[in-house]
């Protein structure tokens, strides 16, 4: 089995199509070490079960179409925009189409922002995607929280693509100053019948003592191809509390990435995703201890029916002299179809001596003795199904820790269930 | 209201009903007696219809109906309740929001409409003080981290306020102080009346003291071996079950 390669003429014709503004340096370099490495294949121990195939097939489609932005809003977009800031209150960045849109920013929330082409700082490029991301960047964001603001900082990366293929890119670094309480939304969202794929690289800096609170939501259309990369680099003392829900989108992967350079620090991270017919999500997570003391600690649950396939793999890299180290990550899937598919790999590895660490995977059905329980009571079986599915998600959408998002997500994941639950009956 | 004719049930590979028999009109009370392993539970759960008890044999009449042919949830909207001998914990499920649930899946299979929220959470917070529950246990997820009393108690709320026409409690006095025992007999003696009718499994003759049976039925090893009024039940006090199963042999 042969994977596509990406284009790398068209992709060559496209960046140098590109504006000429102050990022085209690091556009070209993206696109040499794209030329040197390619994107990863099944044969990497990374993506063993993540086929970037449809991806680079969109890409390549889209390339050779002339790699078009779409800048014209429309109506859909315009809804879909409206619906989603109607949703959740928060202090809305808007990168639609790959197009950073700043109309629904309040600029005197405080929090500052500047365009990547207005700075020639350099930005991560440390693995292919993030390559593709650079080398196909119409501009990025830089965001800096200073203090406590009243609403959320909304991300919202939002696609339209109506006919053929479309790419688009979207890079945002945040940086949240020492001692400052911030809470952020992440919300990757796509809409029309086209194929797309949207690739995210989002950075995260907490200062010293800051509390990051970050919720991430991927609701794409099912089907839509979404790579989202997250780094995180807690401070000293720092804490980051996370979130994820994944209920959209065909093709995911979202990689977390946690570096933990500095003691004390402390970061909870947690995911859920709800998976259907057509879908494949690959969470994963890497946490690297390289000092201590300093904890982390990661739930991701999935619910998976039908035809699909979910992927965890939580990496912890406990590095030599990381003592005071403590890691826990644990996994659970409930498994409606016996088409569904879960690989769930927790990988510890430990280089230091005074650490506690723990992993637990658990895959199972739902059960049987709560759902002839819930019968008895009259309930019927998709009823029973809902709830007893409800209740293990439940659990995780309680944890979400930007309050502003909580509603949005209650619903989201109500209908998701709900239509899951439908294709199992 | 319940005609059982010459039932037959298995579990895996062993054949646990064999051949049971027991006709029970409304407003009758039958309690249903015998030792551990005899197939009580098994029959509460054939009626109930749980599908790991495959019935071989015989056939059950509910309301002029073909019991087997309902699914569970069909059994509980026409009336059937079943008390758990061992309830179930199921975590994140709220108490109250399951009450609800049942409450209205009845009610619509009956053609009314949904409950009132607030009279809903009215009526049961009533029948929770008659049974001595506290009120917080609605928050509750059901029966999580519930005492064995506790879930019992739950199991009579439930029962309460669904208002079955036949209700099968199973073994719910085992595990019961005083106070809930009598609690227990009170929500069922409340629920007794002339349109309904009960079937007690259990072990003691103690649940008999509070809830007075019209008849009392010996089960073992699948069968009713003896059926009498409720002197039948003090009258195993005293002798024990060997008693029965060997004039039933004789
Ligand atoms: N789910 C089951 N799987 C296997 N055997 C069972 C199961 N349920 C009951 N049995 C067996 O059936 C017999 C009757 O059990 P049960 O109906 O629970 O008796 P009782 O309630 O009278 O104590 C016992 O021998 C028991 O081991
Ligand atoms: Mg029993």
């Amino acid at each position: 089995m042969k994977q596509v390669a990406l284009s790398i003429d068209d992709l060559r014709e496209a960046v140098l199509r590109m504006p000429d503004d102050a990022l085209m340096a690091t556009r070209e370099a993206a696109l040499a070490n794209l030329d040197e490495h390619g994107l990863p294949s099944v044969r990497d121990e990374d993506w063993k079960y993540t086929d970037l195939g449809p991806a680079i097939d969109i890409s390549n489609r889209w390339l050779a179409n002339g790699a078009t932005i779409t800048t014209t809003s429309n109506d859909l977009l315009a809804d879909a925009i409206a619906a989603i800031a109607g949703a959740i209150d928060a202090n809305w960045l808007i990168i639609a189409n790959g197009v950073i849109d700043t109309s629904r920013f309040d600029e005197s929330s405080g929090i500052e922002v500047q365009r990547f082409s207005e700075s020639a700082a350099p930005f991560v490029m440390d693995r292919p995607l993030a390559d593709l991301n650079a080398a196909l960047l119409n501009d990025g964001l830089r965001v800096q929280i200073h203090a406590a603001t009243e609403k959320p900082l909304g991300i919202l990366i939002i696609d339209e693509t109506n006919a053929g293929a479309a790419v688009s890119q979207a890079n945002v670094e945040i940086e949240i100053a020492p001692g400052c309480d911030a809470e952020v939304i992440e919300y990757q969202s796509s809409t029309g019948t086209g194929d797309h794929f949207g690739n995210s690289v989002i950075t995260l800096q907490i200062g010293q003592a800051a509390i990051a609170s970050y919720v991430r939501i991927q609701n794409r259309r099912i089907g839509h191809v979404q790579s989202g990369r997250l780094c995180a680099t807690p401070g000293r003392d720092a804490r980051l509390n996370m979130a994820s829900y994944d209920l959209g989108g065909g093709l995911v992967r979202n990689d977390v990435d946690i570096d933990l350079g500095e003691p004390g620090a402390d970061v909870v991270f947690n995911g859920l995703y709800l998976a259907g017919d057509g879908q494949h999500i690959d969470n994963h997570t890497r946490v690297d201890h390289r000092v201590g003391p300093a904890s982390s600690s990661q739930e991701y649950r999935g619910i998976l029916n039908g035809r699909c396939r979910c992927v965890w793999n939580g990496k912890a890299i406990v590095h030599a002299g990381a003592d005071g180290t403590d890691a826990n990550q644990a996994n659970h899937n409930l498994l409606l179809s016996e088409h569904a598919e879960i690989d769930a790999k927790p990988e510890l590895e430990i280089y230091a001596d005074d650490v506690k660490c723990s992993h637990g995977t658990t895959v199972g059905q739902l059960d049987e003795t709560a759902l002839f329980y819930l019968r008895t009571r009259g309930l019927d079986k998709r009823q029973a199904t809902q709830l007893l599915t409800h209740a293990f998600a439940a659990d995780l959408v309680g944890r979400a820790p930007v309050a502003a998002a909580i509603d949005e997500i209650t619903s989201l994941v109500e209908s998701r269930l709900a239509d899951l639950i439908q294709e199992e009956a | 209201m319940l005609e059982i004719n010459n039932l037959k049930s298995r579990v895996g590979d062993s054949d646990i009903l064999r051949g049971l028999s027991l006709s029970v009109n409304a407003g009758e009370v039958h309690a249903i007696m015998g030792p551990n392993g005899s197939g009580k539970s098994t029959l509460a759960q054939v009626i109930a219809g749980h599908e790991d008890y495959v019935v071989t044999g015989g056939d059950v009449q509910y309301q002029g109906k073909d019991l087997l042919d309902l699914k569970p949830e069909e059994r509980a909207r026409e009336g059937i309740f079943l008390g758990f001998q061992y309830p179930v914990e199921i975590p994140g499920v709220n108490n109250a929001y399951l009450l609800k649930a049942a409450v209205n899946a009845k009610r619509k299979h009956q053609g009314l409409g949904e409950v009132d929220a607030f009279e809903f959470l009215k009526l049961a917070r009533e029948k929770m003080a008659a049974l001595g529950m506290d009120p917080k246990f609605l928050n509750r997820g059901v029966n999580e981290g519930f005492s064995g009393g506790e879930k019992k108690r739950n199991e009579i709320l439930q029962m309460a306020m669904l208002e079955p026409s036949l209700a099968i409690l199973d073994e719910t006095d085992s595990g019961l102080d005083i106070d809930a025992l009598k609690a227990v007999a009170q929500g069922v003696n409340t629920l007794r009346g002339p349109d309904r009718a009960i079937i007690l499994i259990t072990h003691y003759q103690r649940l008999l003291d509070y809830i007075e049976p019209d008849f009392v039925h010996v089960l073992s090893e699948g069968r009713i071996i003896r059926s009498g009024d409720k002197t039948l039940a003090l009258e195993l006090e005293e002798k024990g079950y060997e008693w029965v199963r060997e004039a039933a042999s004789a």
